[in-house]
């Protein structure tokens, strides 16, 4: 039997695309910084008053998420509005885990695309939903846990201590200065066509914002084609060994390549409507992804300036872990978000509208109502 | 385990490849035992264990390599999928031989034997020629050669028609039932084996549509 085509870009070509889309990703995160600092304090305050409310905060995350389809991308945009100054860090907590949540509509639209076969949509449906109930019970438990004791901060400043020491927003990432000049040259350019104050720092948040996204729907497309054969070889051997910590690990190495989580998940999804993988087993694969999209607004941090950004970065990182050693870690807890999951599927395979119901209540019309009534 | 992601990895394609190749090998082994238990009288309950466990190697194989094939499709969408139907269409066959070699060894356990019989040198040389025919099936498979695959199905179809008019000879003959029935089986057998490993080389050679027809479609050579 013939073998595969293989794609026209040789590897090395494709890996020094790679390098040069991560810096244009860490350009795009400072260039949004920057714009930011342009504006005027009153407009900063007028943009971001209306998510001091941590409720709202929560739902603006998943929304924004929802909206680019990746929390990768809304969380490096949150790290760099925490880094310029103009969004809090309390505020920027539960936007953080608001797009933790939003990301998993990726792969329950995914799931949708097998409505037709009952059998399949079941399976495809519980693997897509298990990983919306783990992130609500994380939140419904972490965010309360946070907004009263404020020990998940606490941790993720004592880390970025430990990281780049208590010198708090004297710390300057090195990788700031490698991106200067090109920020530096994008806002002469902008200034050059006759931009200034409120208007240069918007059109430089939107080219910020573009770059950013553009950049990381290109880095997943071609880490995706690098590195299908290892991350087959990584799924294969999650289906040989079942689930557990191996498939946790097999989680965060996929994500952290791909630099997506949606990708991840979204595959298991086809193999779950197959029958291919258990439930079981791809559950903790979802749980190791939630923890390897953090990768990406820790790269986002070495981007910007002060410790805020490192810190509120790390902020994502230690959620998902301890979500992770609560939900998963203890016992009692752990076939919940599955039975969660496989009661919402069965439910919709008698009522398929379920489904649909559900992906719009919980992705688009509780975050408007939510932003709508707590701003 | 987990850091083994960093490692290189085979072409899964050339791994499914190598594997299937294996299986044919497997397949073999058990068509040879199941013979020799029918035509040299060796001992079936001995040689049986060892066929079963060979299928249920074939079986588990073909099962992962499946798995494994959808996994391929989730990951890298559709590039691929005439080479994964293929596949799939494969593994089944090769899976179907090695149950057929199982029937043969059932004949044995029936209580027949062809051992000492008059025509079993004639047996024998059939045994081997198809036993040589999964080699030479592994061979195409593995170098995708169009010549070697076409010379190989000419044969094939000679020895099916020679099996197909043996089986009407013996459905005919004037022999006792306890003599004319287990060889009549046998060819039968034999001539889906034989059609087996012609659909493993068309498979080979060519594309997914046109797997186990031949005259444009009008004849299933799939036995």
């Amino acid at each position: 039997m013939s073998q595969a085509t293989p794609t026209g870009v040789p590897r090395w070509l494709r890996s020094i695309i790679v390098l040069a889309l991560i810096y244009l990703f860490l350009v795009g995160v400072s260039s949004l910084e920057s714009g930011i600092k342009v504006m005027g304090a009153d407009t900063q305050e007028r943009l971001f008053s209306s998510v001091s409310n941590p409720i709202a905060g929560l739902f603006v995350g998943l929304l924004g998420t929802v909206l680019v389809q990746s929390s990768s991308a809304s969380t490096s945009v949150i790290v760099g509005l925490v880094a310029s100054g103009a969004l809090g860090f309390d505020q920027a907590v539960p936007m953080i885990m608001g797009a933790n949540l939003g990301t998993t509509v990726t792969n329950t639209l995914v799931s949708l695309g097998h409505v037709r076969q009952s059998n399949e949509f079941r399976r495809a449906l519980a693997a897509a939903t298990v990983h919306d109930f783990f992130n609500l019970m994380a939140v419904a438990v972490l965010l309360p846990v946070e907004l009263i004791t404020g020990r998940l901060s606490w941790l993720a400043t004592q880390t970025a201590d430990l990281l780049v020491g208590s010198g708090g927003s004297e710390w300057k990432s090195p990788v700031k200065a490698w991106v200067k000049h090109p920020v530096g040259w994008l806002k002469d350019g902008l200034g050059g066509l006759g931009l200034a104050d409120n208007g240069l720092g918007i059109a430089m948040v939107a080219v910020g914002l573009c770059v950013v996204i553009a950049a990381l729907i290109a880095i997943t497309k071609n880490m995706k084609t690098l590195i299908a054969a290892r991350l087959e070889r990584s799924m294969n051997r999650v289906l040989a060994r079942g689930g557990g910590v191996v498939a946790i690990l097999v989680g965060v190495m996929v994500t952290i390549a791909v630099q997506s989580s949606s990708i991840t998940t979204s595959i298991l999804i086809p193999m779950s409507a197959a029958g291919v993988i258990s439930l079981r087993n791809a559950y903790p694969v979802t749980l190791g992804a939630n923890v390897g999209t953090t990768i990406t607004a820790l790269l986002a941090a070495l981007a910007s300036s002060g410790s805020d950004a490192l810190t509120i970065a790390l902020v994502h990182t230690w959620f998902n872990v301890i979500g992770i050693a609560m939900l998963f870690g203890i016992p009692f807890l752990r076939p919940l978000p599955i039975r969660a999951a496989e009661t919402l599927a069965s439910i919709a395979v008698q009522r398929r509208s379920v489904a649909f119901g559900w992906t719009l209540s919980v992705f688009i019309i509780i975050p408007l109502l939510g932003i709508a009534v707590f701003r | 385990m987990p850091l083994s992601f960093l490692k290189r990895a085979e072409s899964p394609f050339e791994r499914i490849s190598h594997e299937t190749i294996a299986m044919l090998g497997d397949a073999r082994h058990s068509f040879d035992l199941a013979s020799a238990v029918l035509l040299a009288g060796a001992d079936a309950s001995a040689i049986g264990a060892d066929i079963r466990a060979t299928d249920e190697r074939i079986n588990a194989t073909e099962q992962r390599l499946r798995s494994e094939l959808v996994v391929h499709v989730s990951v890298r969408g559709g590039e691929d999928i005439g080479l994964v139907l293929g596949y799939t269409l494969l593994l089944k066959k090769i899976e179907r031989i090695g149950d057929q070699a199982k029937n043969i060894l059932d004949l044995a356990e029936e209580g027949i034997s062809l051992a000492g019989a008059d025509d079993v040198a004639d047996f024998n040389a059939r045994r081997q020629e198809i036993s040589q025919m999964y080699v030479e099936a592994a061979d195409v498979l593995a170098t995708g050669d169009a010549e070697r695959a076409a010379a190989f199905l000419a044969r094939t179809r000679e020895m099916n028609a020679d099996c197909e008019r043996r089986l009407h000879g013996y459905m005919q003959s004037d022999e006792p039932g306890h003599w004319a029935v287990p060889r009549a089986i046998l060819h039968r057998y034999w001539k889906r084996i034989v059609a087996n490993l012609a659909g493993i080389v068309t498979s080979a050679i060519e594309p997914i549509q046109s797997l186990d027809y031949l005259d444009a479609g009008r004849t299933d050579i799939d036995d």
